[in-house]
């Protein structure tokens, strides 16, 4: 189950941040958000040559904590996406696909003439086109 | 890992044993330590003790268990050890060489030692070696009692070592021979022992799963003893696997402690395998290995009330894991490229930090804390726990524990029950809590994070070292952190992590009693970009920041209180010091906040000039705006606005709150206005215009807005520019309408907080006037009048400075050598008029020139008053320069810092040259010598000018004065060049040197002066020498002035020319006039000056007007150094100027050609005898040569 996604601007700043869970421990996600952006900036920053990820936008498991996998994706424009699950056998055709997902609903709530770039997206059509797609997290690849 | 044993922490060593002879013990022992792999020695300096530390082995030890129960533990604590420490793998027996050759007696005693010590060795295995320590030669040892002593040792004979410590070579020697023997038999021992364990787990004797995990640990101990590490892993990786299967079967009563003693032995046989895994360099296997063991064993979470025990477990897993990675060298080398980790779990980078490790220990460690807080507060009589219950201590067995009870003399170790076990280790661990430890594992990890460049998770590691400093009431240290940790959230704006972090400093702030701080944290966290529709956290209470989930409601509040702190409605209690906190009279609270403040979001104050330059005295507009991001709105009670001109300053009053306000109005000299309101809403710009004037000129410049809210309470504000403000930060990224800090939007974005102050409209005339352009090499006087229209003048000083119009500078670089002459436009000096009418010239000391600048201090005038001096300009080149002219000048005091006015004028004056001279060569009339050079196919065309050899030439210099002014020419000589010391070439010869009326040469007008010149030496390039021209202005008035214009001398040179001999001549001669229809003659003449035949062919062509006798063509011969005379009779046929018949010339020997020019070739015909007398002059005919006349054309 997805428990958190989040969309981080340029300047490592928080631009959409929802959790899913009933359970109280959205600030630990925050922080686990927050923290996963180090990994990102270290795979941004020190590519493995040999390693697929190389010119990828999927950046794959970011790192394993006790009981959540961070999961993340750099768009072209350097806007990070971030999915914290708690599932522990997760196939990355289904992060993939999740991501792209969100990424095309991403691009539809700032290709809107009313949003200003680098602030936080406040529509709510994303908010549920978000939803949807974390709640479909799973079943969409398996059709 | 520093818990663990010594014997688990290291590799295992070899150990031999020895015995007896003292004195060498050190010796050997040292000897093989030092050698790779070292040898751990045990020795007895006697035989006799042996017996204690090697007890002869207990049946139960080297008898097989009974086959049907289980052993009661899995491993003995003390096994390795004694393995290590007391069971040597070999036993040296040392004997002195005169005990073996000796008296029987000492033979017998030795004998019976070696019976002793074979007893002891036989029965464990243990392999001996005998060493014979002999003084000198070892001839005297009887050769029976050696065989004797072998037998009775039973030792192979090269076991039996001499060794002599007297001999140092011989001792070495016996030493390297010593140390391959321990070696060999040590390997021997170890191989054998561990071949044994090996059997026993082949044949499977016994049926419990827990003696297969001891004999495999125990061969991979063996296994190590050899250095055969693979071997060791493999039977490593066989136990732990084998310890996995009975995890899952309860087994006995007690399973807590099973459970318990599962897990211990679990541990080490991880840490051994990670050891091995990671010495060996396989670093992804190693992490590898550690995520299968939490994998599996994080499932033995065990009985509720033992959590914390699994916990504590789990922590130092990771702990010891986090420092076998970070002292292996392999990490720091690389980290392996990823994806080599098991096919559909990749390992992340992170799991290869030691960071990740000690994070996560610290956090299983605060689950740990949590769960035993839990657990203890279910506990009813947990108080009484500590008095109820005994000590207990390990058992014999890895991971189990007994109850020491004393029976008669005996401590016996007695079993516990799991309540007992329980119990107790409760009990223990409320006596051994370590709130440090978990400290100490987070400042790793953020250490370690650091390193790594990992800022934003170094930063939460901070932030729970924080947390733990404040559960603990360490409020500096976590002040600390959480200030550094507040700084990454502000930056990076996380409002939601902001807030939980500046609550905890709210709350530390409250305990240390600090009002300020507390105050600044309180605003800061209702300024936060939080808005209601943020509907999560919803946090447990004991997880979150003291003050509550981050919602609206949740600024208002802590806004809420705030304001009534500020408005001293209600107190604050510090919980540390149990003191109030309250804003009063005597603890005024003053808030700063800069450009850089985190409080900006709390009070931001945008100052905006309406223009950006005034006069001074006069009045502009300026709007004062703030902007508060508080929840809700606050009303100030006055605003001061400051200056940096305090005379500038002044307040707004709130007029709601006028009264009290003014109360402790203090200061009353600066200007205070009334605002209907000040009351500040959320997100909205308050703006303010009022009116400003500044007196003083320069830079008006608000520093800063200072809002007191209550008399107790002020925020001092940063002015900010409307143009350069900085965007808010946190509020940046948030999606909300913004405005702009004035109303006029050009304003918003190009206002400032500054304005330039003009200066004081100067009340002088400042006069500079040169009507006419300079001339070049004149001394130029440039009046400059002063007169004071207004007030006085002290202190004034004028500046002069001449500035070259094309730029560049006034002096060329070539001439730079030349001091005197290296400017083109010199400052000469500065003559000062003195009541119109003694002028002198400036002293040094009041003036200071340089070559184009120059300063002057002019007298104090009184108003009305003028004062004026003239400047003297030397152009030495053409050129137009600009002249400025600036007095400075205060218009109050004499004191120097006193305000000063500055003046400028300008004025562009042009250099122009005087005169421009020229000049040209005349031959004599109708004398045309032959130049050979002129009859060259191809003449150069800047080839200078030839002359003849030996005849006198003119020369005509001009020189025309091109200004606008009548120039007065003095005089106008050549004179030769002063470095000439060559022999004088030429003679240059003038009717008068010095003109006899001063000619006066209006503008446009030229001047010609005639030199005769006759060169006397053929050689080419003679200089001429130099025109020296001296003239001055003219000026019609006789005054002063005009004697005191020196005359200036311009001087040109001539150009070089080359004297040639011309071989022919020709000469024509006519009258200088005829009459119609009288006959004349006309003679050519050829003269040829060379030495050599001439053949000359001629011609002369019929014209109308003329009638001719002679020949008309020919060719002569002309002998060297005579003349021909060609003589014609013409009769004018025609009146008027009449062109004469065209004589035509050519040399065969030079095929030069000779025409004469038609000016040369004109008579004037009169058309009867002149009624006047011409004829006296015109017999002078042809000899017009040389007219040495002045004329003025």
């Amino acid at each position: 189950m997805i428990v958190c996604v989040a969309v981080v601007g340029h300047q490592n700043n928080p631009l959409y941040i929802q959790s899913f869970t009933e359970a109280d421990d959205a600030l630990k996600l925050h922080h686990i958000v927050h923290c996963s952006l180090d990994v990102v900036d270290e795979r941004v920053n020190n590519p493995r040559k040999s390693g697929p990820t190389l010119n990828e936008t999927f950046l794959g498991l970011l790192y394993p904590t006790e009981n959540y996998k961070v999961y993340g994706y750099l768009t072209n424009t350097k806007v990070k996406f971030i999915m914290v699950t708690t599932d522990l056998d997760v196939r990355d055709a289904d992060v993939r696909s999740f991501f792209r997902r969100f990424h095309a609903a991403y691009v539809d709530a700032v290709s809107n003439p009313f949003h200003v770039p680098g602030k936080k997206i406040t529509s709510k059509t994303f908010a549920e086109s978000v939803s949807t797609i974390v709640k479909s997290f799973g079943f969409s690849s398996a059709i | 890992m520093q818990d663990y044993p010594e014997e688990l922490q290291t590799p295992p060593v070899r150990l031999i044993s020895l015995v007896g002879c003292p004195d060498l013990h050190p010796t050997i022992s040292t000897h093989l330590l030092s050698d790779q792999p070292p040898i751990h020695t045990l020795a007895f300096p006697d035989l006799s003790k042996i017996s204690f530390l090697l007890p002869p082995p207990s049946p139960n030890d080297s008898s097989e268990p009974p086959p049907s129960s289980p052993p009661p533990g899995i491993f003995k604590r003390d096994w390795l050890l004694k393995h290590r420490t007391k069971v040597p793998a070999v036993v040296a027996a040392l004997f002195p060489s005169h005990h073996v050759s000796g008296d029987p007696a000492q033979w017998l005693q030795l004998c019976s030692d070696l019976d002793h010590l074979k007893a002891v060795t036989r029965s464990r295995n243990i392999k001996l070696v005998v060493i014979i320590v002999h003084s000198d030669s070892k001839d005297d040892i009887n050769e029976d009692r050696m065989i004797a002593l072998r037998k009775r040792a039973e030792v192979d004979s090269k076991y039996v070592v001499f060794v002599n410590p007297n001999d140092a070579s011989e001792l070495m020697q016996s030493l390297h021979r010593l140390r391959s023997f321990f070696s060999e038999l040590a390997n021997t021992y170890y191989k054998d022992e561990g071949r044994k364990v090996k059997t026993r787990i082949e044949k499977r004797t016994y049926n419990s799963t827990e003696l297969n995990i001891r004999y495999c640990f125990k061969a991979a101990v063996y296994a190590e003893f050899l250095s055969d590490w693979i071997e060791a892993l493999r039977f490593y990786e066989d136990a732990y696997n084998k310890l996995w299967e009975i995890s899952g079967i309860p087994s006995r009563a007690s399973s807590i402690q099973r459970l318990l003693e599962i897990k211990t032995i679990a541990e080490q046989l991880h840490f051994k395998i990670s050891t091995l895994l990671l010495h060996s360099g396989k670093v992804t296997e190693a992490v590898t290995w550690f995520r299968q063991h939490i994998t599996l064993y994080s499932r033995l979470v065990g009985e509720p009330d033992t959590e914390f025990l699994h916990w504590e477990w789990m922590s130092r897993q990771f702990s010891v894991f986090a420092e076998l990675l970070e002292t292996s060298s392999a990490t720091s080398l690389t980290i392996p490229s990823l994806g080599l980790g098991t096919g559909n779990k990749p390992l992340t980078e992170w799991e290869f930090y030691p960071a990740y490790y000690y994070q996560l220990a610290a956090n299983y460690l605060k689950q740990k804390r949590s769960s035993f807080e839990f657990m203890l507060s279910m506990y009813i009589n947990a108080d009484e726990l500590e008095k109820t219950t005994e000590s207990l201590v390990p058992s014999v067995y890895v991971g189990q524990y007994s109850r020491l009870r004393e029976q008669v003399d005996v401590m016996v170790m007695q079993t516990v029950t799991d309540e007992e076990f329980l119990n107790n280790t409760i009990a223990e661990e409320k006596k051994h809590q370590d709130p440090l430890k978990m400290i100490t594992l987070l400042k790793k990890a953020y250490e370690s994070y650091s390193h790594a460049k990992a800022q934003r998770t170094s930063s939460f590691c901070a932030f729970q070292i924080a947390k733990e400093h404040y559960a603990m009431d360490d409020l500096e240290d976590a002040k600390k952190h959480f200030d550094s940790v507040a700084s990454l959230y502000r930056r990076e704006g996380w409002a939601t992590l902001l807030w939980e972090v500046l609550g905890y400093l709210r709350e530390l702030s409250r305990k240390h009693g600090t009002v300020k701080d507390y105050l600044e944290y309180s605003l800061e966290m209702a300024a936060l970009p939080i808005s209601s529709d943020f509907h999560m956290l919803s946090l447990r209470s004991q997880d979150c920041c003291p003050v509550g989930p981050a919602t609206l409601e949740q600024r208002e509040k802590i806004h809420n209180e705030v304001f009534n702190l500020v408005h001293e409605k209600s107190v604050l209690t510090s919980v540390e010091h149990g003191k109030e906190l309250k804003v009063t009279g005597d603890n005024p609270v003053h808030l700063e906040i800069d450009l850089v403040s985190p409080l900006r979001l709390v009070l931001l104050a945008s100052v905006a000039f309406h223009e950006q330059v005034i006069k001074p005295g006069m009045t502009t507009l300026i709007t004062v705006s703030l902007l508060s991001h508080l929840p809700l709105t606050i009303e100030l009670d006055q605003l001061e606005v400051q200056f940096n001109q305090p005379e500038c300053n002044f307040i707004i009053m709130n007029a709601e709150r006028l009264p009290s306000a003014m109360m402790e109005g203090d200061q009353h000299d600066n200007r205070v206005e009334q605002a209907p309101s000040l009351a500040l809403s959320s997100n909205k710009w308050l703006r303010m215009t009022y009116q400003i004037k500044s007196d003083q000129s320069g830079k008006l410049e608000c520093t800063s807005v200072i809002a007191k809210i209550r008399p107790n309470f002020t925020i001092c504000c940063r002015a900010e520019s409307p143009v350069s403000m900085d965007d808010l930060p946190l509020w940046k990224f948030e999606d909300h309408v913004e405005t702009l800090p004035t109303k006029d939007p050009a304003l918003a974005f190009s206002g400032l907080r500054s304005i330039q102050v003009e200066e004081l409209d100067p009340e002088v005339d400042l006069t500079l006037s040169a009507s006419t352009p300079a001339l070049v090499g004149e001394t130029f006087i440039v009046p400059v009048t002063v007169v004071s229209k207004g007030p006085d003048i002290h202190a004034g000083e004028l500046k002069i400075n001449l500035v070259d119009v094309r730029g560049g500078g006034l002096f060329s670089p070539r001439e730079t050598e030349h001091i005197a002459d290296s400017h083109h436009v010199e400052l000469l000096g500065i003559s000062c008029v003195e009541d119109g009418a003694e002028s002198h010239l400036i002293s040094d000391e009041e003036m200071k020139i340089k070559q184009s600048f120059g300063l002057i201090s002019v007298p104090f005038l009184k108003s009305g008053e003028s004062w004026s001096c003239k400047l003297q300009i030397k152009w030495h080149r053409p050129k137009p320069i600009m002249l400025y002219v600036s007095l400075g000048y205060s218009p109050l005091s004499n004191e120097p810092n006193a305000q000063k006015i500055n003046v400028h004028r300008s004025l562009q004056i042009d250099g122009k040259p005087a005169v421009t001279i020229g000049h040209h060569f005349l031959l004599p009339f109708r004398w045309d010598p032959l130049l050979l050079s002129r009859t060259k196919a191809n003449p150069p065309s800047d080839q200078s000018l030839s002359l003849p050899l030996n005849e006198p030439c003119v020369l005509v210099i001009s020189a025309r004065n091109c200004t606008e002014v009548p120039l007065q020419l003095v005089s106008m000589s050549i004179e030769a060049d002063n470095d000439e010391i060559e022999e004088k070439s030429c003679s240059i010869q003038t009717a008068s040197s010095n003109l006899v009326d001063r000619a006066l040469l209006v503008p446009g007008e030229e001047f010609k002066k005639v030199f005769t010149v006759t060169s006397e030496i053929n050689s080419s390039k003679i200089r001429l020498g130099n025109v020296l021209l001296r003239w001055k202005r003219y000026s019609r008035t006789k005054d002063q002035h005009d004697s005191n214009i020196a005359s200036v001398l311009t001087t040109q040179r001539l150009p070089d020319v080359d004297i040639e001999f011309s071989p022919l001549i020709v000469c024509m001669e006519s009258p200088p006039y005829a009459i119609l229809g009288e006959p004349f003659t006309y003679f050519i003449k050829i003269k040829n000056q060379s030495k050599l035949l001439q053949e000359i062919k001629f011609s002369l062509a019929d014209v109308q007007s003329f009638v001719i006798s002679g020949s008309h063509d020919d060719t002569i011969s002309i002998l060297p150094k005579s003349e021909h005379i060609l003589s014609y009779k013409l009769v004018p046929l025609a009146s008027g100027m009449l062109q004469l018949p065209r004589f035509t010339l050519t040399s065969a020997r030079y095929s030069a050609s000779f025409q004469p020019s038609m000016a040369e070739s004109t008579v004037f015909v009169f058309p009867s005898k002149p009624p006047c007398e011409l004829a006296k002059n015109g017999d002078a005919g042809p000899e017009t040569c040389g007219p040495v006349s002045t004329s003025l054309s």
